[in-house]
């Protein structure tokens, strides 16, 4: 019985090998490269797929329904369906996986770099530059039944942050930037004074003080047994910006890595310091700052300016119910820097991209409902909705949008203080901001900077050193880092078999050894 | 018996045509997969066909990882399971009033959805900035020290992963043991109290051998099964099980295919197959250890 | 113990020890079992608010609630993730056993050229673990278009070459007379199948019904990859979403009212019918 099995198993073992001759590789599904149909019938059906991102906020979700109902009448034959995550990192497994399958949607919220990893496939994108200039279609074009705004509306950098190899892929749609939430009363209380720009010597010496307990374990600053005076809510951002501070190396454009140097291990000594003391931690391994900070169990909570209508005690949104919220004044800065007179900020925030399809009309169907997100109407509308700016101009000077930043001060959800104050701190440094080098596994590189804050955190929480080296190469790998930048394309030489590889195989092998003997052992047996 | 011949092809169509499609075709597919060097789903190009994937992936620690994590969860857990199994169901079998009681309470986790319970155990073993958590409660109360236990040290994740697959695979093992203990002929245990022969003898000498094929089929299943884990993983540590140090060999060839470093079928088919070369390896020995122990 | 002189009262109580140890084996046993859906159940009614200001978890709840009930299923669409799972779970089981049954009627009682062959071939993929072929399915169920569509959950698992092989076995213990008895009848193939052979093999075949729709309720893998729409969502995935992204933020009591909601049908049917179950599990079985 077993053996008949075995030489089953065998027999098809070489069918196997025998398809794998005949089989044909696995071919990429690519289709004609995109030109711009001269005869597009606005009037003809369509029904495309849009693949939206929204912050747990549900005006945002309403928002993208009211601008496709208002899409929709004004170009009935369009019928446009979303699908909503709330996860830029799960929109990119997702597109990837239906890349392979043709299944692509139409219009699509990323980041640009997640656009450079899509674009490795053939004509999987849409370059946008010739449909922009369009004269009928293009930008603020004169056959489209909305206004957009025309190409030198648009602010000029946000267009650059969507370039790829100098050709635009995308469309900017909201950007926002991170901000730093602060429980003044707690830095007050500490006998501190908060700067008009923090910087990381300041907030590493408040936290520090922060973490001061009383005889009986509760913290001094708020009488209770938790206190973690600084979240970092994106490790990721947390380590390019400083970077980016420092003026050390992350990446080059062309995508060769050199995030891992001595500047980023300074940084991640200094940060094991203080998570050594209990000064700080990240997301991922407590939770929510917004909840800490409303729970007046943190001082310092960065995250994005697209939160801010969490922070605080006014915050029009929380998790936490009534008697746990505790009553603070909350000021808002910018980010921690290293030199105040060079002020540095992330620029981040979803850019919408348009999907190839087999029919030149769907694409340009796509492109019409892609630009009507760049209309005032959405533009102003979404905005209001968190602390993130309008990308264009047109929308930033529109008298409504002014009317709406001049409720300084007023206590409601809609104006909220602290979201205003952080639209604000954005619209006045929006030439502050910068993006870091787009192309194909800048995604995974951004990811291993996070990854690599977050492992140095666990670590030292756990009571282990850390040694950067070991980290940097698990890290690589986990994130298939060789594969990248000059690598791309190629194979990475691999060196000898870890040690682990070769028990391993040697296991196996021996196992098998072991086996054919024990067979060959039997056979001769029974003959006897 | 033309008609006759014709006739059983037609029964066994639906069968052929769901396994030619869901298992034979996948099958060819990871193979051909397997050696296209560096295949990805976004450019859809590879390198060239060799051995690279395998080279790759048996370089990748996070695979080594997973391969040293999975046989931990397969050597602790499959014996243990199995004494235990047996221990309780020898117990039951010496209690027949009550039996049926204890029999459904501990057949119960069988029938519950595997990643509900796992989100129960990841909440009692937490321990978060509010709270320690109910276990490191009783550790407390008994004067030890909290441990994070999802988020620390790595022996305290693997004791969590490797309770909860003993809390999961106990179930079948005591109700099949418990059944086989039943269908023991009495009249040899009647024998054996007359001539005065010790319960522990009595175990040996009789119970054993007579239960033994149904302890190998559930250490042949049990290998089988705990290779393969994966979703309790996920209930207790989430589906980022890289950074958390438990991945398993599923769990690499999913994240290779869907996870964050994922969109390689290529590298996921090469470990796919490893794990089947190991698997595969395993089962044969069981499988030949069985047969001879069953022919003496 | 001394045999020679026999103290009765001595025996007796050793056996009242003994007992008693292995009660309290059991029952130790018993609770660690039991402990976790205690836990579940006793989290979804505690108060939000006060579950989160407890520092060290309570055993207990003075003041229990049912609003996490009522926010899991606003929350999270859990009713329709249910109907979808109910759903499923009839279909995948219903076209299996049609599918097995045939499959193993036709090795047990039909003579055909090559039918060792086929057979062997059969077993050998008994040997190939799940995980090996869904990349494959993935792609196949994509290009026929059935992405987010109950066909695509449903068709790459209505076969099982397990309970194929176990049916068959069963199927031959049936004596040849009968077959030959309903031959001289003129009784057809098809409906000595369906009147003389389902009858007989009935327990076996309730066997199977219970372990398929066991692994129907929790599968998590496939389902998980083949639907992104939350409209074809099963409850494993479900599970997988409230923990990762439903209630907004960690809401556990109404993340554990959701558990539980979930848990309870397998639970009352398998209450209901334990006997059987139990009965058929340990004749037939093996898990996945």
């Amino acid at each position: 019985m077993i053996r008949k099995r075995i030489t089953a198993v065998a027999a098809s073992l070489s069918l196997l090998a025998v398809s794998l001759m005949m089989t044909a590789c696995h071919g990429a599904n690519s289709s004609d490269k995109f030109e711009v149909p001269e005869d597009f019938d606005p009037d003809k059906s369509y029904s495309i797929t849009f693949w939206a991102k929204n912050d747990t906020n549900k005006t945002q979700t309403t928002i993208y329904q009211n601008a496709i109902d208002s899409f929709e009448a004004l170009y009935p034959n369009i019928d446009v369906n979303i699908r909503l995550y709330t996860d830029y990192g799960k929109i990119y497994n997702d597109v990837i996986t239906n890349i392979s399958t043709d299944t692509t949607p139409n219009v699509c919220i990323t980041y640009p770099d997640h656009i450079a990893t899509y674009m490795t496939g053939e004509n999987v994108v849409v370059p946008l530059d010739d449909l922009i200039a369009d004269p009928e279609y293009g930008l603020g074009g004169d056959c489209l039944r909305f206004d957009s705004p025309a190409p030198d509306q648009m602010v000029a950098k946000y267009m650059d942050e969507c370039k790829i190899n100098g050709e635009q892929y995308a469309l900017p749609f909201m950007r926002s930037t991170e901000a730093c939430y602060i429980n003044k009363t707690y830095v007050e209380a500490l006998g501190y004074t908060l700067p008009d720009v923090l910087t990381w010597d300041f907030i590493w010496e408040v936290s520090d003080a922060a973490t001061a307990k009383n005889p009986d374990g509760t913290y001094v600053l708020n009488g209770g047994n938790t206190m973690i005076p600084f979240i970092y809510k994106s490790t990721d951002n947390m380590m390019i910006t400083c970077l980016k501070q420092l003026g050390a190396d992350y990446s080059t454009a062309e995508g060769d890595i050199l995030l891992f140097n001595d500047d980023t291990t300074e940084v991640l000594q200094t940060i094991a310091t203080h998570v050594d003391n209990g000064a700080f931690s990240t997301f991922k391994i407590t939770g929510y700052p917004a909840n800490f900070l409303n729970a007046g169990q943190c001082v310092f909570a960065i995250d994005s300016t697209a939160g801010s209508t969490w922070m605080g005690y006014y915050a029009p949104l929380s998790d936490l119910h009534g008697n746990d919220l505790v009553e603070f004044e909350t000021a808002v800065r910018m980010i921690p820097q290293y030199d105040p007179d060079n002020i540095q900020m992330i620029s981040q925030g979803p850019s919408v991209c348009i999907f190839n399809k087999s029919d030149p009309g769907e694409v340009m169907a796509s492109w019409l409902f892609a630009q009507y997100l760049l209309t005032n109407e959405v533009q102003i509308a979404y905005s209001e909705t968190e602390g993130y700016i309008p990308v264009s101009h047109m929308a930033q000077e529109d008298p409504e949008y002014q009317d709406y930043l001049s409720h300084y001060g007023e206590i409601s959800n809609k104006y909220y203080d602290v979201k205003l104050q952080v639209t604000r701190m954005l619209l006045d440094n929006i030439d502050n901001t910068f993006v870091t080098p787009v192309f194909n596994g800048s995604t995974s590189l951004r990811d291993s900077a996070g990854a690599i804050v977050e492992n140095t955190v666990k670590s030292i929480r756990r009571g282990q050193s850390v040694d950067y080296e070991d980290m940097y190469d698990d890290v690589s790998a986990q994130y298939n880092l060789n594969q990248l930048g000059g690598n791309f394309g190629k194979k990475a030489s691999l060196g000898p078999l870890p040690k682990e590889a070769r028990i391993l195989l040697g296991t196996l092998g021996t196992a098998w050894v072991l086996i054919a003997a024990y067979f060959c052992y039997t056979k001769v047996k029974e003959r006897k | 018996m033309k008609i006759g011949r014709y006739k059983a092809w037609i029964y066994l169509l639906p069968a052929i045509v769901f396994l030619a499609l869901f298992m034979v075709y996948p099958l060819i597919d990871v193979f051909v997969y397997s050696f296209e060097e560096g295949y990805n789903s976004a450019s859809g190009t590879s390198y060239g066909t060799g051995f690279y994937n395998y080279s790759y992936v048996l370089h990748d620690p996070y695979f080594l990882q997973a391969v040293k994590n999975t046989f931990i969860i397969v050597i602790i857990t499959v014996p243990l399971s199995t004494a235990i199994a047996l221990m309780i169901a020898l117990a039951l079998s010496s209690i027949p009033k009550v039996k049926e009681l204890y029999q459904t309470i501990f057949f119960l986790p069988y029938v519950t959805n595997t990643l509900a319970v796992g989100l129960v155990f990841m909440i009692m073993f937490k321990k978060t900035p509010y709270s320690d958590g109910l276990i490191n409660g009783v550790i407390k109360l008994f004067g030890g020290s909290s441990i994070d236990f999802i988020d620390g040290p790595y022996w305290a994740k693997m004791f969590v992963m490797c309770f909860y697959t003993l809390w999961i695979v106990m179930p079948f093992k005591i109700l099949i043991l418990t059944s086989a203990l039943a269908s023991v002929d009495d009249t040899y245990y009647k024998a054996a109290r007359i001539d005065g022969t010790s319960r522990f003898r009595t175990f040996t000498a009789i119970t054993l051998p007579m239960i033994s094929p149904m302890i190998f089929y559930l250490v042949i299943t049990g290998f089988i099964g705990a290779f393969k884990a994966y979703s309790d993983e996920v209930a207790i540590f989430g589906t980022d099980l890289n950074s958390a140090g438990m991945n398993t060999i599923v769990g690499y060839v999913y994240d290779k295919l869907y996870g964050d470093g994922g969109g390689y079928p290529s590298f996921a088919s090469a470990a796919a197959l490893i794990l089947f070369m190991i698997v595969f390896t395993i089962t044969c020995i069981n499988l030949l250890i069985s047969r001879k122990s069953s022919n003496v | 113990m001394d045999k020679s002189t026999p103290n009765l009262s001595a025996y007796k109580t050793g056996v009242i020890i003994r007992r008693t140890l292995l009660y309290i084996f059991l029952t130790i046993c018993a609770v660690v079992v039991l402990f976790p859906f205690y836990w579940m159940i006793l989290t979804s009614v505690k108060d939000y608010a006060r579950y989160n200001s407890e520092y060290v978890p309570k055993l207990f709840t003075s003041s229990p609630t049912f609003d996490n009930y009522v926010s899991a299923f606003r929350e999270v669409d859990l009713a329709r993730y249910f109907m979808n799972t109910i759903i499923f779970t009839l279909i995948t089981t219903g076209l299996m056993m049609i599918v097995i049954v045939l499959a193993a009627f036709a090795f047990a009682r039909l003579e055909f050229k090559g039918k060792t062959l086929v057979f062997t071939l059969f077993l050998s993929l008994m040997m190939i673990p799940n995980e090996l072929v869904i990349i494959t399915n993935f792609v196949t169920i994509t290009n026929w278009d059935m992405r987010n569509t109950f066909a695509g959950l449903i068709l790459p698992s209505v076969t099982s070459v397990f309970y194929i092989y176990l049916l068959k076995e069963n199927f031959e213990q049936i004596p040849d007379d009968l077959y030959k008895a309903a031959k001289v009848d003129g009784t057809s193939d098809l409906g000595y199948l369906t009147k003389v052979m389902i009858p007989i093999c009935s327990p076996t075949i309730i066997t199977i019904l219970i372990l398929k729709v066991i692994e129907c309720w929790n599968s998590y893998v496939w389902p998980r990859l083949i639907t992104d729409d939350p409209d074809y969502f099963l409850v494993s995935n479900g599970i997988q979403e409230i923990r990762e992204n439903g209630f907004g933020r960690e809401n556990i009591p109404a993340m554990m009212a959701a558990v539980v909601v979930i848990s309870v049908p397998l639970i009352v049917v398998f209450i209901i019918f334990h006997r059987k179950i139990m009965e058929g599990v340990s004749r037939g079985g093996t898990k996945g």
